[in-house]
Order: C-alpha cells, then sequence, then structure tokens
C-alpha cells in the first residue's frame, strides 16, 4: 500500500499540507500534523524494575516477599490461572517462607473498578502488608490498583490519569504468566470504570512493580488464543514504543529486540507450545517490549484499543491485533525510517515493494487473526463515542503524530 | 492527570509527565513516605511526652520496659535510658506485684486477660510514692507480645474522695433532715436525719419520691420547687407530715444547687422539726396574756381596796376611841400590802416587756425570703 494515497484517501492529511511543511521550534509538521522532533539529546528517564527470567523463578516468591518484610500477602490472581495451578505454585514457595497468603482471584478479563476496590476491602481485612500478582496483564493490573487503593485509602477512579499516585503502593512482586502485557515492569495500569463503560489509564512511575519473577512455565498452560493476542500485544507495545514520540536510545534497543523476537519466536510457539526456550524467548519479547513501553509510553493503536475494550469488553490484544496496522499506515509519514526498520524485520520477500503497514497485516493473518472489528460486533455508529474516548487516552498523547479526533474515527472506520 | 480533568489542549505537559520529567514522575521509592510516618510518630511521640499520666510498654515475656513516655522518668526519678530493661514490677508498691505477674503470664499464654485495672504507687528510686491507678492492656505488634500501662497520679483523686468522704458524714449524721432532689423535686439522697424525722426506717428508700408527699398540703411541695427556680433559696415554716399521717411543724430551708457556670443542678433542702419550739411559743404567748390580765386584775383590786381604805382611816382619824389606832395600824399593813401589790404590778409589766422585746410573742419575728418575696404564694 502506497502511504501518501492512503492517507490522502481517508482525508488524514491533504496534499497541500504535505507542500507546505510548516515548521515551528522543536516542531515540525506533516500534512497539517504537528509532530514533535525526535532530538538524541533531550531528556529521558528509563525506569526499570528488578527482575529475575528463566526457569524456576517463580519459586523464588516466597524469598522476596520476606526480604521485603511482607507478614501477610495478598496473592492476588484469576480463575484460570488458578485452576492452572500456578496461583498455587506460588502459594507453596510463600508458605515454604514461612509468609501466609491470603488469595483473591475475584478478577475478570479487563479488570473492573468494582474488582480492584473489593481486592483492597480483603486486603485491609486480612491486614495484609505486600502483594504477590501471578496471572496475565488483569491480575497484575488489579493487584496495581488494590495497592495503590491500600496505600492513599482513595477509590481507584481518582487515580486515572499520569502521576496521580502520592503515597507508593506496598511491594509488589509479579509473575506473569502470559507472555504480553508486560504490567510486570511497566508504569501502566489498565481498569475498566464498569458504570461509564470506559478503561482508564492510570499511568505512574509508582506503578512499576518492586520485582518481576520472569518464569516460561506459566506459558505453557496458555490456550492458543490467549497465546496470540498477549504475543500481539507485546509487538504493538514494542512498535508503537518504537516510534513514539517520547523513544530514547534505550528504549530503542529493547523495543527492536521485542520485536525481533515476536517476529520469530510467536509463529513458532504457535506450532510447538511445550517448547520452553521458544516460550522463554517470548517472555523476554514481552520483557523488552515492557521495559520500552513504560519508558517511551505508547500511540493511538492503545488510546483506540482501550476504548473498544471497555465498550465491548474484547481482549486487549485482539483489538491492538486489528487497528496496528491501520495506525501505522496512518502514522507512517510521521516517522517514516522507524515504520520501514520496523517493515524490514517483517519483510518476507526482500525486494518486492511492500509496506510496514501490509507487512504487518501479513503477519497477524498468518498467525490466525484474520477477522475485523465488525466481525468482532463493532458498529459504525459506535465510532463517534469510541474516537472521543481515545481522543482523550494519554496514550495518545506519544503518537509520532499528532492525530484529531476526526482523523482517528476514520482509522476506525477503515479497521471496520 | 485525568483524562477529564486535565485538558486535552495541553499535551507537552502530559508527554512530559508521561516521559518522567514530571514534578512528582517518581520512581516508586518508600522513603519519604517512610520519613513522613517517622515524623508523624516523633509528633505522637510529643504528644504522649506531654501528658501527665506515665506511660509503659513492657515485654510481656520477661515483665521489662520496653519503652517509656517522659512522664514515667518524672515520677520515677530516672532518665528513659535508665528504666529500659528493667523490670517493671521494681517502679510499683510490692503488694500489687504478684498480681501483676499473674496478669503477665495470662496475657503471655494468651488467656483472656485483656484489660487489668488496679490502684497502687509507683515508687521512684528514691523511695517516693505516687499513688496511681495502673491500666494495663495486652497488645501485640508484630509476632511480640507486649502489655502496656499506664499509670495516673490520682493523689489529688484521693485528696477529694477523703474531702467528699468528710461531707458525706457530715450529711449522714445530721440531725436536721437533708434532702437533695432534682429541679422537678423527687428526691435523689435524703440523709437518715430526715428520715428519722419523718418516721421512716434508716436506710428505707426514699431516692425517686416527690417531695409533696412530705407536706401536709401537698401543693407544698411544687411551690418549694417553682419558688427556688425563681428565687434560688427560701426558709419557711410549715407543716410537714410524718410516715404515719400525723402533722408537725417544720422549717425548710432551700438552696438551687448550681454549677460553675451558674447551671442549676438541684436543690439541696434543710428540714428541722420545730414542733417543740412552737409549742414553748405557744405557752409563753398564753403566759404572756394572763400576765397582762393579772396585772389588770391587780390594778382593780388595788383600787377597790384603797378607796374604802381612804375612808376609813379618814374616819379613825376624827375619833377618839381606844380602837382607832388599831383600826390605823391595820390600815397601815394594809396600804403596805397593796403597795407590795402595786409593786408586782411594775414586775409583772416589766417580765411582760420584757418578753415582748425578746419577740417570742412579736409578729412577724422574722423578716425571711419568702415572706420578702412571696409570702402570699406560701400562704394561698
Amino acid at each position: 500500500m502506497d502511504i501518501v494515497p492512503y492517507l490522502v484517501n481517508n482525508g488524514l492529511i491533504s496534499a497541500t499540507g504535505i507542500l507546505l511543511g510548516l515548521a515551528v521550534r522543536n516542531r515540525f509538521t506533516t500534512g497539517c500534523r504537528i509532530m514533535i522532533q525526535r532530538n538524541q539529546l533531550d531528556l529521558r528517564k528509563f525506569v526499570v524494575p528488578e527482575f529475575i527470567c528463566g526457569y524456576g523463578a517463580l519459586q523464588l516468591a516466597g524469598r522476596y516477599a520476606r526480604n521485603f518484610g511482607m507478614k501477610q500477602v495478598l496473592l492476588v490472581t484469576d480463575p484460570g490461572v488458578r485452576a492452572a495451578g500456578w496461583a498455587d505454585a506460588v502459594g507453596e514457595s510463600l508458605t515454604e517462607a514461612g509468609v501466609p497468603f491470603t488469595i483473591f482471584d475475584a478478577i475478570s478479563p479487563n479488570p473492573r473498578s468494582g474488582q480492584v476496590m473489593a481486592g483492597a476491602e480483603v486486603y485491609h481485612s486480612e491486614e495484609c502488608n505486600g502483594i504477590v500478582a501471578v496471572g496475565g496483564g488483569s491480575p497484575m493490573d488489579c493487584a496495581k490498583g488494590i495497592g495503590i487503593v491500600s496505600s492513599n485509602m482513595q477509590d481507584i477512579l481518582t487515580f486515572e490519569g499520569v502521576d496521580r499516585v502520592p503515597v507508593p503502593a506496598p511491594p509488589l512482586i509479579c509473575i506473569p504468566t502470559t507472555a504480553g502485557s508486560s504490567a510486570d515492569v511497566s508504569q501502566f495500569a489498565i481498569i475498566t470504570d464498569e458504570m461509564r463503560r470506559r478503561k482508564i489509564a492510570l499511568v505512574s512511575k509508582a506503578l512499576v512493580p518492586d520485582i518481576s519473577l520472569l518464569d516460561p512455565r506459566p506459558l505453557t498452560t496458555m490456550p492458543l488464543e490467549l497465546t496470540v493476542d498477549t504475543g500481539m500485544d507485546a509487538l504493538c507495545h514494542a512498535i508503537e514504543a518504537y516510534v513514539s514520540n517520547a523513544s530514547s536510545p534505550m528504549t530503542d534497543l529493547h523495543a527492536l529486540e521485542a520485536i525481533r523476537l515476536i517476529h520469530s519466536a510467536l509463529p513458532a510457539v504457535i506450532e510447538d507450545p511445550e517448547n520452553l526456550e521458544l516460550r522463554f524467548s517470548t517472555l523476554l519479547a514481552s520483557l523488552h517490549a515492557g521495559l520500552a513501553f513504560s519508558n517511551a509510553s505508547l500511540g493511538a493503536t492503545h488510546a483506540m484499543a482501550h476504548g473498544l475494550g471497555g465498550v465491548y469488553d474484547l481482549p486487549h490484544g485482539r483489538c491492538n491485533a486489528l487497528l496496528l496496522e491501520h495506525v501505522i499506515a496512518a502514522n507512517y509519514e510521521a516517522a517514516p525510517d522507524r515504520y520501514d526498520r520496523i517493515g524490514a524485520i517483517f519483510d518476507r520477500e526482500p525486494g518486492e515493494q511492500t509496506t510496514p503497514a501490509g507487512e504487518i497485516a501479513a503477519f497477524r493473518r498468518s498467525i490466525g487473526i484474520t477477522a475485523t472489528l465488525t466481525e468482532l460486533g463493532i458498529r459504525e455508529d459506535a465510532i463517534p463515542t469510541l474516537a472521543r474516548r481515545a481522543y482523550a487516552d494519554p496514550c495518545l498523547v506519544t503518537n509520532p503524530r499528532r492525530l484529531t479526533c476526526e482523523d482517528i474515527e476514520r482509522i476506525y472506520e477503515h479497521a471496520l | 492527570m485525568s483524562m477529564h480533568s486535565e485538558p486535552p489542549d495541553d499535551p507537552d505537559t502530559l508527554r512530559e509527565k508521561i516521559i518522567g520529567l514530571g514534578e512528582t514522575s517518581l520512581h516508586k521509592s518508600y522513603y519519604p513516605e517512610l520519613q513522613s510516618r517517622l515524623a508523624e510518630l516523633e509528633r505522637f511521640r510529643a504528644l504522649l511526652d506531654q501528658t501527665h499520666d506515665a506511660i509503659f510498654l513492657i515485654h510481656a515475656e520477661t515483665g521489662r520496659l520496653a519503652d517509656v513516655n517522659a512522664s514515667a522518668g518524672m515520677y520515677l526519678d530516672c532518665s528513659k535510658k535508665e528504666l529500659l530493661a528493667t523490670p517493671f514490677i521494681n517502679w510499683i508498691s510490692p503488694q500489687k506485684k504478684a498480681v501483676f505477674d499473674e496478669f503477665a503470664r495470662r496475657s503471655c499464654e494468651q488467656l483472656p486477660a485483656s484489660r487489668w485495672t488496679c490502684i497502687a504507687s509507683l515508687v521512684s528510686r528514691e523511695g517516693r510514692e505516687t499513688p496511681v491507678e495502673i491500666t494495663v492492656r495486652s497488645v501485640t505488634f508484630g509476632d511480640k507480645q507486649y502489655l502496656v500501662a499506664i499509670a495516673r497520679d490520682i493523689t489529688d483523686r484521693l485528696q477529694a474522695e477523703r474531702e467528699l468522704k468528710i461531707k458525706e458524714s457530715a450529711l449522714e449524721s445530721s440531725t436536721n433532715g437533708i434532702l437533695i432532689t432534682d429541679l422537678a423535686g423527687t428526691i435523689m439522697y435524703a440523709n437518715p436525719g430526715f428520715a428519722s424525722i419523718f418516721g421512716y426506717e434508716r436506710g428505707e428508700m426514699l431516692a425517686g419520691r416527690s417531695l409533696e408527699i412530705f407536706f401536709a398540703n401537698p401543693a407544698i411541695g411544687k411551690k418549694v420547687t417553682d419558688l427556688l427556680r425563681k428565687n434560688h433559696a427560701i426558709t419557711e415554716e410549715t407543716i410537714g407530715v410524718r410516715n404515719g399521717g400525723s402533722p408537725f411543724h417544720i422549717q425548710v430551708s432551700g438552696s438551687v444547687v448550681q454549677n460553675d457556670a451558674g447551671q442549676p443542678l438541684c436543690i439541696m433542702l434543710i428540714v428541722m422539726d420545730i414542733t417543740e419550739r412552737i409549742l414553748i411559743d405557744q405557752l409563753k404567748r398564753e403566759t404572756c396574756a394572763q400576765l397582762g390580765k393579772n396585772i389588770e386584775q391587780f390594778a382593780i383590786l388595788g383600787d377597790h381596796i384603797r378607796n374604802p381604805l381612804q375612808v376609813i382611816v379618814g374616819y379613825a382619824e376624827m375619833i377618839d376611841d381606844p380602837l382607832a389606832k388599831m383600826i390605823l395600824d391595820q390600815s397601815d399593813r394594809i396600804d403596805e400590802i397593796i403597795t407590795q401589790l402595786d409593786r408586782g404590778w411594775v414586775e409583772s409589766a416589766n417580765v411582760r416587756q420584757f418578753l415582748r422585746r425578746h419577740g417570742d410573742d412579736a409578729e412577724p419575728r422574722v423578716e425571711t425570703f419568702i415572706q420578702r418575696f412571696s409570702i402570699k404564694d406560701w400562704d394561698s
């Protein structure tokens, strides 16, 4: 796909805009869209938690809980992870270390604000002083929410936004059982405001967990669909971090490595789900992507996916997968070199004329994601509402292009 | 930032924060919060040090002091450093040591022993004793069992209790009847003297009864309370009624008891049986009246005797008869008797005057509050 005609045809840029190329201090415009120019000397911060990766890492949960001075742990998980036995495995580690714990597993995918508040109540009633989260993004985000609600004694919805956590949460140990959310290393937590049926983003360096224990074994019990969705979530994290206007040389390293690992390991692990080395590669990919996006933040794909997840309660990774290529197409002109570098990683037949958006679309189809948003039940008349919500999402701030609400509507329409 | 509270047209600020360059974009650190909590604890300790109560934190297992506040050191003439790790029982009166040890043992064994209060003395290093009320509670910090003992100096309280006891004894032993009622006239306290005056058994429960049952005219009870609410003090005589129904004379003095702010709290009445005095007064009045009658009769009698005696003496002086001298002698004797009667009359008049001057039959005798302010109300 030729990106310029695509953008022009979809109203995202105008030919006049391309010709004008208006420049302002530290900014330039392309197609009438203001963008923030990257400068290697710009101030950047890189926050990373302690993490241990490798076979058997989850068995260290008890030792670290004890070292953090946890006297009573709230073990946050979900019914699926518990059924797979990973919560019990972590519980055994805690017991061996002499740390008593209480399990809280009333958590759904796209965790609700009410679930966070219920978890905080259990935390207080059981007199816990530390949290261990075992699971995918939902239990880990919920655990982050429980932590800040407990230390600040406020409703979870009051922390919506950036840097809104005045008192740090109690110690949090994360053990991811999926390879995609990277909630175990990120400064993000996404919670669904069930009253208003929307996802809210909590962004704060205070949300970065204290330690992540990355063990590949829990990944082997993930169903295929979850493996694919979370893998695409990780890919989306890496790509959006790489093209983010807040990226840095440090985040670039991690983002590109994540993209390479996902490109090579995700299709392979679908074929061989029991292969621990491949699983570990996807886990590493998620880790790299997490380190990248936690510091460079994300972009329009995530802003738009949050809108979809809030209204339709769809799997987050699947929403990202179906939006990513369309956002890439819309953003391409703002960071062509970066997108081309990504495209080159996915280029199946070098020399053939392809676009990064086309390569990504082909990749997701190759791993079995072939539906459209329409097939997931998204209606066209919902687009204005979805676009308004995406426009207000903090992830949009670091998108390489400044998109208007109308731009976002066009992207949704194209993804239908 | 709130997606709704932060203006979407300020993406630069938001971006700076997301990158981590915002004023509060700090990596998770417990240190500032720890400092804040420590400062809070310091403030709390300063508060504890300001209290007059001596506070001891005691290891339940060893009975030794783990922490004390400043007042504890003051009562025991020791610095905090000197007190720490010493056995708590070293600092209390010997007779309470065994009881405290038993409480500590029960706490260690987690038997029901959540609270214990006793009166004891804190004994300072110099042997100075301070009477205290000690409340001991069992508490758990982490996995350790402690006892918290709070000793409150009760020197002033004991003194006040002694004074109160004296006052109470005075009330109990008074031969006058003393009543304390609420503002509506319901009895709260009646001393034995009151019970005795009104013919009740000592110790018979009078509290809760209405004041009106003690007056021959029940309406007087309400008048007493009404007048006291208006005038705050009364003194008057009226007719009381004994337990068996017999009336008798009483004097009632009352006042409204007020708190420091001048608000009325209750009514205090002092009741005296004045039946005997009333009877004596009546007797005096009758005597006085009799004296008056006697004086009057003496005057009449004197006149009735002197007038004919003058005639007899005139005739006797005019006749020359040997008997005339005898008549004159006898007349002189009669005159002398009459003169003595006149002197008796004058003395009787003086006695009556004396009685009147001392007011036993004067009316009104004394001007009282109730007479000045509401004599009509009282008599009506």
